[in-house]
């Protein structure tokens, strides 16, 4: 398939989409004649307004002809998938890169944005997905830093600390301004990051999918905050694909699909499912997999942790007293903060970490401190957190990769030889079945989407006749078309008696598959829950370390 | 359809790179040329004519390819497994050793069999010496890049030892040879008159066996996989220890094997300066050739053709052969830089699609 054929198809079905949603697609066409009113109505017209926006990079359309509007005091939310083109929009406006042709507006007056600190002199902050602070410093010198009244010889930190204490106050986003930033949680370097914006009396916020990092509490934490600056007259664009979020914070939302607006709605007059349909162009179903039946009789246990440790990449204990049993035929989800063990614990199951203390049985054989392969050899697959380069070799073909586990044995290979033939069959057989869409069966897989290489990964894993599959953050980067199918392969593997682990970072996904949940808080697993018996907020509460007395 | 045929353009572009950056080297090697007053054109032709002009030129030509190509296969087949071997110098010894050992005793007096003996001793020898960085990389995580070129040295003066001392020719009193290996055990020359030995045979069968090796075994299909990306090949239950272990024994048995040609097919016996620093250029080739047999085999060629014209030129000429080397450095300064230039281009336009 050419990339002609897929943006053919791409073009058919965004018409056809296109005439389903008719009520929420306005012509963008229709919006210059705001521009007209703009000129003559300065006070009711937007803050910003961008016209007729198109960026390309090389021959990828990134932005076409996007006309975007920021009202004074409001949250207008971005929503897209990957790649759809929220970030783009929004760097054009932070002076990232140059439009390729339209106009941007800012305040009334038309600006041309060449660098961020034109946007900052507009009034314009941007709050990256990764946050560009120092750890070392405090939070007063990460705020003040490349500000002209620091350039002389002595800083006046007092001024500026009092500063920063009246905008944490005003918005309230607690922050203690003489700690040290290394020292403060994600959720704290947020507001370390807005309060840099804000310090520089910027009246737009952009925040790039602000709630990625965050748990439940912090998240909730900063949806206030932002309602109250929006109340006190400052405007936010909010990036994000997440549906919960938009509808629970914006005003209005724009959807862009493909580098294109598809649609702009209210927020009030909006649900998730027509959100999700324009997002993806097709009717999907959010959050609605089965549960299947909760058998009365407890199935047997199929992988069992007893009280293991084990060494972080640091060599000090990282995974302490790690106690958990998988049943056969469940989804356990074990949810908590990046970096608090998952993958540690993911690899000592699978052999590639040392277990220093303690026992795994799968199926009631020790596994621990077995080689990965034995591992697998006794009924585990494994879909690692970095798809892309532990689960794959880019430079392999699909058959290769998709041999990569199992290319040593019958009929892959007899005694001396790999036999290229059976490898092709099979090839040929996991791509009809998880309908992987390859360009060439021979060329390199590093040129391939990362939805698809996920599936290689995924074909891989599940053609496999186990009993234990550990799945690691595999819906990360995906949009809700992929998500979905993922969702639907775990729930099909627990139906056929896999005992499914899910380690992810994504609160969403873990309560709408799982049956129990686990939360993994400092290399600990301090709970696990029946999922009935629990909600967002108590699994918030223990992911942040916060045990509840029941 | 259009980002497909910009990548094709690219690799080939990326081929080209050896090709260009030899031609630069020579480019340059012709102003110094005539910086010092000798007319390049002249200088190349001679050049040219003593690789190519005669029977002797072609025949000493191709010697020296084999010996190059060996070696260059030798560091190209541990690349592939991301390990550096810059100690081919030292298990060419080691192997051209063990085949002096076969070739003078007892068994090197049996026809055919004595010259299979003396290769695969060179092949055991060479290959077991070469497991000593393999192990400590292993097993305490030392480089194997400084390891193998230390190693180098040790087994440098180890032979000077051995050739003054218990190796030593009893009939001769000054010159530090072993004695002559047995003439059953000489490789046959295959062109009359001239000293083209059946070496390059075996070099021809070595390309072919490593390839299959590499491309068509199990053993092969785990070595490049742990050298494309180890943690991937960890995942996925490989075994990166034994691949290492076998990838270096392989390397350093065809740079033992090397060392075996050079004694049975050249000297017939040992001498300490049986290589003049081919382990050396090894590296220059296995890079120019880029890890693959084909090449290897193409670079070896033309580094051979290279030193054996520089010999006529400076017989002829009297320009120095060290402006041979000279024309290797710069050949080798390209090609890095070529490398660079051909990568960046790359990574640009997937790194645009990345922010995208």
């Amino acid at each position: 398939m050419t990339i002609k054929d897929i943006s053919k198809t791409f073009f058919a079905k965004l018409a056809k989409f296109q005439k389903n949603t008719k009520t929420s697609v306005r012509d963008p066409d229709s919006l210059n004649v705001n521009v007209r009113n703009y000129a003559k109505n300065k006070d009711n017209g937007p803050i910003v307004f961008m016209k007729g926006i198109t960026c390309r990079f090389g021959n990828l359309i990134a932005n076409q002809n996007i006309t975007f509007d920021l009202k004074k005091g409001e949250i207008h939310a971005l929503l897209g998938e990957n790649g759809a083109g929220k970030t783009t929009l929004t760097s054009l406006l932070y002076g990232l890169y140059q439009p390729e042709s339209g106009e941007i507006y800012v305040k009334g007056q038309h600006a041309v944005i060449r660098s961020p600190s034109d946007a900052i002199n507009l009034g314009i902050a941007m709050v990256h997905q990764h946050f560009l602070l120092t750890l070392a410093h405090s939070v007063t010198e990460n705020i003040i830093v490349g500000l002209k009244s620091t350039k002389g010889i002595f800083l006046n930190l007092d001024k500026a600390e009092e500063k920063i204490l009246q905008i944490s106050k005003k918005y309230g986003l607690k922050i203690d301004p003489k700690s040290t930033v290394g020292n403060l949680s994600v959720g704290e370097q947020q507001r370390v990051e807005i309060i840099k914006g804000l310090y520089r009396d910027v009246d737009i916020l952009i925040l790039d999918e602000p709630t990625g990092m965050l748990t439940p509490m912090e998240e909730k934490a900063l949806f206030e905050a932002l309602r109250s600056m929006v109340n006190q007259g400052l405007s936010i664009i909010f990036i994000t694909h997440k549906l919960r979020e938009v509808m629970e914070v914006s005003n209005r939302i724009t959807v862009l699909r493909g580098g294109n607006v598809v649609g702009i709605v209210k927020t009030s007059e909006t649900s998730e499912d027509e959100l999700a349909r324009m997002m993806v162009g097709r009717t999907v179903s959010v959050n609605q997999i089965s549960q299947g039946s909760i058998s009365k009789t407890t199935p047997p246990t199929v992988l069992e942790i007893k009280n293991v440790s084990a060494l972080g990449n640091s060599n000090v204990l990282f995974l302490k007293d790690i106690r958990l049993d998988l049943r056969k035929g469940e989804i356990l989800g074990i949810a908590g903060v990046d970096g608090n063990g998952q993958n540690e614990l993911a690899e000592v199951i699978a052999g590639l970490r040392k277990v220093k203390y303690g026992e795994i049985s799968m199926d009631g054989r020790s596994i621990a401190n077995l080689s990965p392969r034995q591992i697998r050899e006794l009924g585990l697959s494994y879909v690692p957190e970095d798809c892309l380069h532990t689960g794959l070799i880019l430079e392999y073909s699909i058959i290769e990769n998709l041999v990569l586990d199992r290319w040593y044995t019958k009929p892959y290979s007899n005694k001396l030889f790999l036999n290229k033939t059976e490898m092709m069959k099979f090839a040929d057989k996991i791509i009809a079945d998880f309908e992987i869409k390859i360009i060439e069966l021979n060329a390199p897989v590093s040129s391939m989407s990362g939805g698809n290489l996920q599936k290689i990964v995924l074909g891989r894993e599940l053609s496999r006749d186990s009993k234990v599959l550990i799945v690691h953050n595999p819906t990360r980067g995906l949009d809700i078309g992929a998500t979905e199918y993922i969702h639907k392969q775990l729930i099909k593997q627990k139906e056929n008696g896999v005992g499914v682990l899910l380690l992810s970072l994504d609160l969403d996904e873990i309560l709408t598959v799982s049956d129990r949940i686990g939360v993994i808080y400092e290399g600990k697993i301090i709970k696990i829950v029946e999922k009935q018996n629990t909600d967002i907020d108590q699994i918030g509460l223990l992911m942040g370390g916060k045990a509840i007395k029941t | 359809m259009k980002v497909e045929l910009q990548r094709k353009r690219l690799i080939s572009f990326r081929s080209c790179v050896p090709f260009l950056s030899g031609g630069f080297a020579f480019v340059v090697v012709a102003i110094i040329l005539s910086l010092a007053g000798v007319n390049p054109i002249m200088a190349y032709g001679v050049m040219l004519k003593g690789a190519f002009g005669s029977l002797h030129g072609i025949a000493d030509t191709l010697v020296k390819t084999t010996s190059l190509l060996l070696l260059g296969l030798a560091v190209a087949v541990a690349f592939k497994c991301k390990v550096w071997n810059l100690g081919t110098e030292g298990q060419l010894y080691i192997g051209a050793l063990g085949a002096t050992l076969i070739g003078i005793s007892i068994i090197g007096s049996i026809p055919i069999l004595g010259i299979i003996a003396m290769l695969a001793a060179g092949f055991v020898f060479g290959g077991c010496f070469a497991l000593i960085p393999a192990a400590l990389k292993v097993k305490f995580g030392i480089s194997e890049i400084i390891v193998t070129v230390l190693l180098n040295f040790v087994v440098l003066l180890f032979i000077a030892y051995l050739l003054h001392g218990p190796l030593k020719d009893p009939t001769t009193v000054f010159n530090p040879y072993s004695p002559v290996i047995f003439s059953e055990s000489q490789l046959p020359i295959i062109l009359p008159h001239t000293r083209l030995h059946a070496g390059i045979i075996i070099a021809a069968l070595a390309i072919i066996a490593v390839y299959v090796l590499l491309s068509k075994t199990k053993i092969g299909f785990e070595i490049r996989s742990v050298g494309a990306n180890i943690k991937a090949a960890r995942y996925a239950g490989m075994n990166v220890t034994k691949s290492i272990f076998v990838i270096m024994g392989i390397s350093g048995g065809i740079a033992g094997i090397t060392g075996a040609v050079l004694v049975s097919g050249v000297q017939h016996l040992l001498i300490e300066g049986i290589s003049p620093g081919y382990g050396f250029i090894a590296v220059i080739i296995a890079l120019l050739g880029r890890n693959n047999p084909f090449g290897v085999a193409i670079a070896a060629f033309f580094f051979a053709a290279l030193m054996s014209g520089s010999e006529v030129m400076y017989r002829m000429l009297g320009i120095p052969s060290s402006l041979a080397i000279t024309l290797q450095a710069l050949v080798l300064i390209f090609v890095l830089i070529g490398e660079i230039f051909a990568r960046l281009q790359i990574h640009k336009t997937e790194n645009a699609m990345k922010n995208w």
